[in-house]
């Protein structure tokens, strides 16, 4: 049994990680809060739901919740971050993300209700099970880690290997530098973007999956948690926001087996402040470091 | 007589309600090295960062190769064959010497592979060959220096702006870092550098400019100059 909940903390962490892997990649680029990110989580699922409903087949639609996820980054990066680039300007561009994302919330609810909708998934990935290590293992939570592993694979090799992912560090690192180097700030800013959100829909949509609904108050009540977890894991760190969404998954799952129920969530939230206090720099490292704006 | 490679006409810079240069006219001919000298504050770095769109003008015009650089994004510019080594060297410490090395080749690839510039980086500093693979901030200042200079290896910028390139380093380095600036300026680069250490400085360059408070006092030879030690050590102070 607790072998179990850690499996499915494990399947709930690589949903989070994939929502906080997008907060990370956007902080250690531009120092800044994205808000949008957790409801661009939350729209993910609905992508689907609407995709499926225009004809489209499940796999299209997945691939779709991907991509206009990552355009609606550029939209967030256009009108909440472009304007706001001096480093005081953070609260400024971390608000107005805000309000992005409470828009998307209301878009949502004027077109599919406040309730939750069904996804439609098939039958088949909720009822078999797979053995796993003498586990059955629900089918759909396979397809969720496999995904999500192929998602990080190609997220480090775009990082660790491409000339995108050289800048996106570059950057990272010095804006300043990185332009004298030639690199295109402003495109790598909306590279991140793209990125970024793209994975939080990709998030979003395998969360609806799991659940077989997708709900609009999904953003405030997982997608946010991806802060914590960023926190957790040291914001700015790739590494760190896996391996803390794994963290919390697990944590979450096991309160869960337990009887702590809901309490799961305020260990989160209570571990975050911890972390806060004693390692500001996160968990697992924390190797983002600020460039000295002179 | 053609256009001098890099022309500035008075050139106005500000901070808020701080003027940092007011009025600076200079220029560059092809091939030319020419330093500008001044104390800490007078407006060097300032000047180099407005040449490259780091900072936006108040007044005046920048010309490079007789195209006026106004409007032209900073990473634009760069790619146009103008290299500026910044204050500090500019490496990026997270990425590895070859990481950096290749940000500087694809800006300006040149008709060589990326492996024939390294090669090249090698033959000049055998050093980056053992520290390829090493991440550029666990380099020492030294090496760190190094690798600033082979980026402009790598890159063959027609138009090299230096800050500082002697900040900070041993002696054994200042030489070493003024001999390949001096094989660079054999090559025929026009090398713009910006410096206190002017003794050294002067001896490099065809001409100097003095800055001071933003403006340039006064100009001349880089030998005219060396000699008038009166003039050197009132506006540089100790010099």
């Amino acid at each position: 049994m607790i072998a179990e909940q850690i499996v499915n903390g494990i399947v709930l962490g690589s949903m989070y990680a994939l929502v906080a892997l997008g907060y990370t990649l956007v902080f250690g680029v531009l120092d800044k809060l994205n808000f949008a990110l957790s409801e661009l989580f939350m729209l993910g699922g609905f992508i689907v739901i609407g995709s499926v409903g225009l004809g489209a087949p499940l796999w299209l639609a997945g691939m779709l919740a991907l991509v206009i996820c990552g355009l609606l980054g550029l939209v967030v990066e256009f009108v909440s971050f472009r304007k706001f680039t001096s480093p005081d300007a953070q609260v400024t561009a971390a608000l107005s993300s805000l309000a992005v994302g409470l828009i998307m919330i209301d878009l949502v609810q004027k077109t599919w209700g406040g309730e939750p909708v069904a996804v439609p998934v098939p039958i088949e990935w909720r009822r078999a099970s797979l053995a796993v290590f003498g586990m059955q293992v629900q089918t759909m939570k396979i397809i969720i880690l496999a995904l999500t592993l192929v998602l990080m694979a190609a997220l480090h090799v775009l990082i660790t290997r491409t000339a995108m992912g050289r800048n996106i560090r570059a950057v990272a690192e010095s804006p300043t530098f990185a332009t004298l180097l030639g690199v295109d700030v402003k495109r790598v800013n909306q590279q991140t973007f793209f990125i970024a959100s793209a994975l939080a829909g990709a998030g979003g949509l395998m969360f609806s999956l799991r659940n077989g609904v997708a709900a609009s108050d999904v953003g405030f009540t997982f997608g946010l948690k991806a802060l914590a977890i960023m926190a957790i894991g040291g914001m700015g760190d790739l590494r760190g926001a896996v391996l803390g969404a794994i963290l919390v998954g697990v944590i979450e799952s096991l309160a869960i087996q337990f009887g702590f129920g809901k309490l799961g969530e305020v260990i989160v939230w209570a571990l975050m402040i911890l972390v806060l206090l004693v390692r500001p720099s996160g968990l697992f490292g924390g190797a983002h470091v600020t460039e000295q704006r002179a | 007589m053609s256009e001098p490679q890099l022309c500035v006409t008075d050139l106005h810079v500000a901070y808020g309600p701080i003027k940092a240069l007011r009025g600076v006219t200079l220029h560059a001919n092809e091939g030319e090295t020419i330093a500008v000298l001044g104390a800490n504050g007078s407006g060097k770095t300032t000047l180099l960062r407005a040449i490259t769109n780091m900072l936006a003008r108040q007044q005046g015009t920048v010309r490079i190769n007789g195209a006026e650089t106004a409007g032209v994004a900073a990473h634009q510019l760069i790619r146009q064959g103008l290299l500026h080594v910044p204050e500090g060297r500019g490496t990026i410490g997270r990425l590895t010497v070859r990481e950096n090395l290749r940000l500087a080749y694809d800006l300006r690839p040149t008709d060589h592979s990326f492996e024939e510039a390294l090669e090249r980086v090698f033959a000049r500093f055998p050093r980056m060959g053992e520290r390829i693979a090493q991440r550029a901030g666990n380099l020492s200042g030294g090496e760190q220096q190094m690798l600033t200079l082979a980026r402009a290896i790598v890159n063959r910028p027609r138009l090299l702006l230096v800050d500082e390139p002697s900040l900070g380093l041993s002696p054994v380095m200042v030489d070493e870092a003024f001999a390949v600036l001096r094989e660079f300026r054999a090559s025929g680069m026009t090398i713009l550098i910006v410096e206190q250490n002017a003794h050294k400085t002067l001896r490099f360059a065809d001409r100097a400019y003095i800055l001071r408070q933003g403006q340039i006092v006064t100009s001349g030879s880089g030998a005219d100059l060396l000699h008038d030690a009166t003039m050197l050590s009132h506006y540089l102070g100790s010099g």
